[in-house]
């Protein structure tokens, strides 16, 4: 056990005494600006349910969660066709599961910024595309209704791909004598996905689920880097909301209790996800 | 026999139905994948098009697919800019080996010391390493942003190195704990046997048979820390500031320069397809067994 202590040290260092004191500072007043540092109780917590900002935090849990809500639902729905297409045997299947390895390579902020610039209304490829096929030329980003499903579409860019590869990976190791049978005997192909293919992946699809929503619900640059939490506050999700707050307005202690409440929200999802990674729930 | 022929026929049409249908049914796969490929494809197409093109020409609509290529965002991004690009790649290519060797050298003994420990604490300390793994990053940036700032460590390597431990580190130790697990326990007695020390087993024996787990490990949190961005944002400081966050302010509210951009992204998004391309043999095979450890 001592070869583990190292690491161990500097988890602790680096991990579990800063979720200590951040648990700590959200019981504070602690702003950078002001020195005086003193116990606030339960103040940020009860600035969240009715304080002055209490419109902006509501707006914003409301935000993530329909942000997470909406992407895990896609990204669910689409990876999993996609896999079991993928999972099929033809000819070119080994080109196209190339292809969608790709967006798991690409730098997050890379792929953000482009399309950004693709969703441009002034000089962007969709909109001209859209234009010249004689179809309407919304303006994706700037138009409260339309920029939380935009962003959701660049989430999905990687996040399908990424459930895919993992359901594939779980469809094509399960023994392929029980579908084969099942077709004989005349089950359609929607059958066996759903008697049998479907009960047998459980386990790695909670997973897939499980992974996209940890990312989900740390996703950062996309409210940064493109809506900027706009128009209004249509895509300020917490973790934009709380980067303003910590950082921009540097009130830490209010972040801090922002931070408590996003790590609540996501651990009910996780602990009832994980309960289907075991075989047989 | 005289029943046999109305039995044959409804089977026979019944099998031409079936490949009939399988046929549409492969068809309508292959559409599937063709939109999904080509909206995979769309940005990293625009990418490449915009950085060879003329500054000036990525903002030309109807789009000029036909131009003569050039190098003039590359250099200008590398060269011309106050805030130097290539130096930022240092930054992060320091920032990328300090802390992945850190986690490796630190992590992978503690994932072996973890699998062969059977004292009741070792269940609960690899439910802590991923609880502290999947923690949203807010969780660590806000304290570590007060600590540091108290320390002066604001804007240095060492800040940065030691936020990405925060999730390297963790899923180091907890992967090859997996991995070693996978090796029974009996190799180590009879490397003991044999006389070899402990370190010598682990060196010698065990780490060569879990190498295909580690390279894997090392370019998942290799990708990991050079595509880092919200960290990076609030820790680096001039002499520190990464890749990712100074691609970021080529599309502030009040500059614009794609074809900049296009070729920052593009040298962010090429080595790690090299990196990948080299580790090839396998590496979908063994990303999809660490996703079902």
């Amino acid at each position: 056990m001592l070869a583990a202590f190292p690491a161990f040290a500097v988890v602790a260092a680096v991990a579990v005494i800063p979720i200590l004191l951040g648990i700590w500072l959200s019981f504070t007043n602690y702003q950078p600006l002001s020195p005086s540092l003193r116990w606030a109780g339960l103040t940020n917590y009860d600035g969240i349910v009715r304080g002055p900002n209490a419109l902006f935090a509501h707006t914003a849990i409301l935000n993530t969660l329909i942000f997470v809500g909406g992407a895990i639902a896609v990204e669910t729905i689409l990876g999993v066709a996609i896999a079991v297409i993928l999972a099929r045997k033809f000819r070119g299947v080994l080109f196209f599961r190339a292809i969608f390895v790709i967006p798991l390579m690409v730098n997050g902020v890379a792929s953000t910024v482009t399309w950004r610039s693709l969703f441009s209304t002034s000089n962007g490829w969709i909109n001209y595309f859209l234009g010249a096929v004689g179809l309407g030329q919304p303006n994706w980003l700037g138009n409260g209704h339309l920029a939380m499903p935009t962003i959701i579409f660049i989430d999905a860019w990687a996040g399908v791909p990424i459930v895919a590869i993992i359901v594939m990976a779980g469809i094509l190791m399960l023994p392929p004598d029980p579908m084969e049978a099942a077709r004989i005997d005349g089950a359609s192909a929607i059958g066996v996905f759903r008697h049998i293919v479907l009960p047998a992946i459980q386990p790695v699809l909670a997973f897939a689920v499980m992974f996209r929503l940890i990312d989900l619900f740390r996703q950062f640059a996309e409210f940064q880097l493109i809506t900027g939490g706009g128009p209004g506050l249509t895509t300020t999700v917490l973790n934009f909301y709380v980067y303003q707050e910590t950082f921009v307005n540097g009130d830490i202690g209010f972040g801090a209790a922002l931070a408590v409440l996003l790590v609540v929200m996501m651990v009910i999802p996780l602990a009832i996800l994980y309960r289907f990674t075991r075989r047989g729930v | 026999m005289a029943h046999a022929a109305p039995i044959v026929i409804p089977v026979r049409r019944q099998r031409l139905n079936r490949a009939a249908r399988t046929k549409i049914i492969n068809t309508c796969c292959i559409v599937v994948l063709v939109v999904g490929a080509a909206i995979i494809l769309l940005p990293l197409f625009w990418l490449i098009e915009t950085a060879l093109k003329p500054p000036l020409e990525a903002y030309v609509m109807p789009p000029k697919f036909i131009f003569s290529p050039t190098t003039v965002n590359f250099s200008t991004l590398l060269q011309q800019q106050s805030d130097q690009f290539g130096q930022d790649l240092v930054h992060s290519l320091v920032v990328l080996a300090v802390s992945v060797a850190l986690a490796l050298v630190l992590g992978t003994p503690a994932g072996y010391a973890l699998s062969r420990s059977r004292f009741r604490g070792s269940r609960t300390i690899s439910v802590g390493l991923i609880a502290i793994y999947i923690a949203p990053a807010l969780v660590y940036i806000v304290p570590l942003y007060v600590i540091y700032e108290k320390l002066g460590l604001t804007g240095s390597y060492l800040s940065l190195i030691l936020y990405y431990e925060t999730f390297e580190m963790p899923f180091v130790t907890f992967m090859m704990r997996g991995f070693f697990s996978d090796i029974p326990k009996e190799l180590d007695d009879a490397a003991r046997v044999d006389g070899c020390s402990r370190w010598l087993a682990f060196r010698r024996i065990l780490l060569p048979l879990v190498l295909p787990g580690l390279s894997t490990v090392t370019v998942l949190i290799a990708i990991g820390s050079w595509g880092e961005y919200f960290g990076a944002l609030i820790f680096s400081g001039p002499s520190t500031q990464t890749a990712p966050v100074d691609l970021a302010e080529y599309i502030g509210l009040n500059a614009s320069n794609w074809g900049a951009l296009a070729a920052g992204s593009v040298l962010l998004i090429v080595p790690v397809l090299i990196l990948v391309v080299f580790f090839q043999r396998g590496y979908l095979r063994r990303l999809t067994s660490v996703s079902a450890a």
